[in-house]
């Protein structure tokens, strides 16, 4: 079963790379999804805004895949506490 | 203004961007000068953060709100939040920035709308409700640049932008002006920054062409910092609807040319 935050994220990404019928993966890159520069900072804005939540660029720099990215958000959501 | 009493004591001023770079050194610079200070920031909560509990050490009050710029409805949240909170305010610094760096040809709708909204639109909303928070002796100013008026590689959309900032600073000036508020710009040249440092790292240009001006040096953020809180004082009062440019006369002598030495013809003309 996805997690809240995949279930957030896979929302997001929809409506920034304007695939409303968008096929999911944790597997699957930004790439995948046809998202380039400007999408992914929209992205991470909307993700940080929802959760109130610093994603340190440098610390991305590890994520391959949407699965990655999720443990990210999960994480730094853990660490605020 | 009474002896010792900071120039800007009492206001509450807002500088979007507030946190990092130009923005940063202008909400220290406002907060050295009595203000008490409101940070809006966009990613980096740490840094808003860190930069309020500096502004704090001066003895002024600091607080940070999130807030995307290019959404209407979060601004509008933002300035719910002050209008709650504070009741009113004295000086709105409009500064933050964003931009995709591409040529005009390969510019995309998507990447002018995300600079135009972050750039100018969120300047005419910010104006508009901080416009209902002010009292006369009100003030904005509204940070430009340059490149609203050169044309610089991949700058187009952050180019065009900050054009249509500089316009709608002299319609709000005269707007506003009834009100008591005045309304003015700041265009600085090449700051040394983390801003420059991503925009020049997309070019090829050489350092060198960044790093000359007239003056001897680059302008830094404080230079930026001291024209703001000027236009903020009483003294810049009659100063309306100006954009004033902060470059060390680098747009008057772009190309830089050695100076000639003692004796030298400085012109074809034989003596």
């Amino acid at each position: 079963m996805a997690s809240e935050v995949e279930e957030v994220l896979r929302g997001i990404v929809a409506r920034v790379v304007r695939k409303p019928d968008l096929n999911f993966s944790p597997t699957a890159t930004f790439k995948d999804y046809d998202a380039d520069s400007l999408d992914i900072v929209q992205i991470l804005v909307a993700i940080e805004d929802h959760y109130d939540i610093e994603l340190q660029d440098e610390a991305l720099q590890s994520v391959s895949n949407m699965g990655d990215f999720i443990a990210h958000v999960e994480k730094r959501i853990a660490e605020k506490g | 203004m009474a002896a010792g009493r900071k120039p800007l004591e009492g206001k509450t001023a807002l500088v979007t961007g507030g946190s990092r770079g130009i923005g940063r050194a202008i909400t220290l610079r406002l907060a050295a000068d009595g203000a008490d200070i409101i940070i809006n920031y966009l990613r980096r909560k740490s840094a808003a953060e860190q930069t309020a509990a500096e502004v704090r050490t001066k003895g002024v009050s600091a607080r940070v709100i999130r807030a995307n710029l290019a959404e209407p409805e979060k601004i509008e949240a933002m300035f719910d939040e002050i209008s709650a909170e504070f009741g009113r305010l004295d000086i709105l610094v409009s500064n933050a920035a964003s931009g995709v760096a591409r040529t005009a040809l390969e510019l995309d709708d998507r990447g002018w709308d995300w600079t135009m909204d972050i750039n100018a639109r969120a300047f005419l909303l910010c104006a508009r409700r901080a416009a209902g928070l002010m009292k006369s002796g009100g003030r904005m100013v509204a940070i430009s640049s340059l490149g609203s008026r050169l044309a610089w590689p991949v700058y187009t959309a952050v180019g065009v932008s900050k054009a249509a900032l500089e316009a709608l600073v002299r319609y709000l000036a005269v707007e506003l002006a009834p009100l008591g508020i005045s309304v003015n710009g700041v265009a600085p040249g090449a700051v040394e920054s983390e801003a420059l440092r991503l925009y020049t790292g997309g070019t090829d240009l050489a350092p060198s062409s960044w790093q000359t001006t007239p003056a001897g040096r680059m302008i830094r953020a404080e230079d930026v910092a001291g024209l703001v809180a000027f236009l903020c004082t009483e003294q810049a009062d009659m100063i309306r609807g100006q954009t004033i440019v902060i470059d060390g006369g680098v747009s008057l002598a772009p190309v830089s040319i050695p100076a000639p030495g003692q004796g030298d013809a400085i012109s074809h003309v034989k003596p």
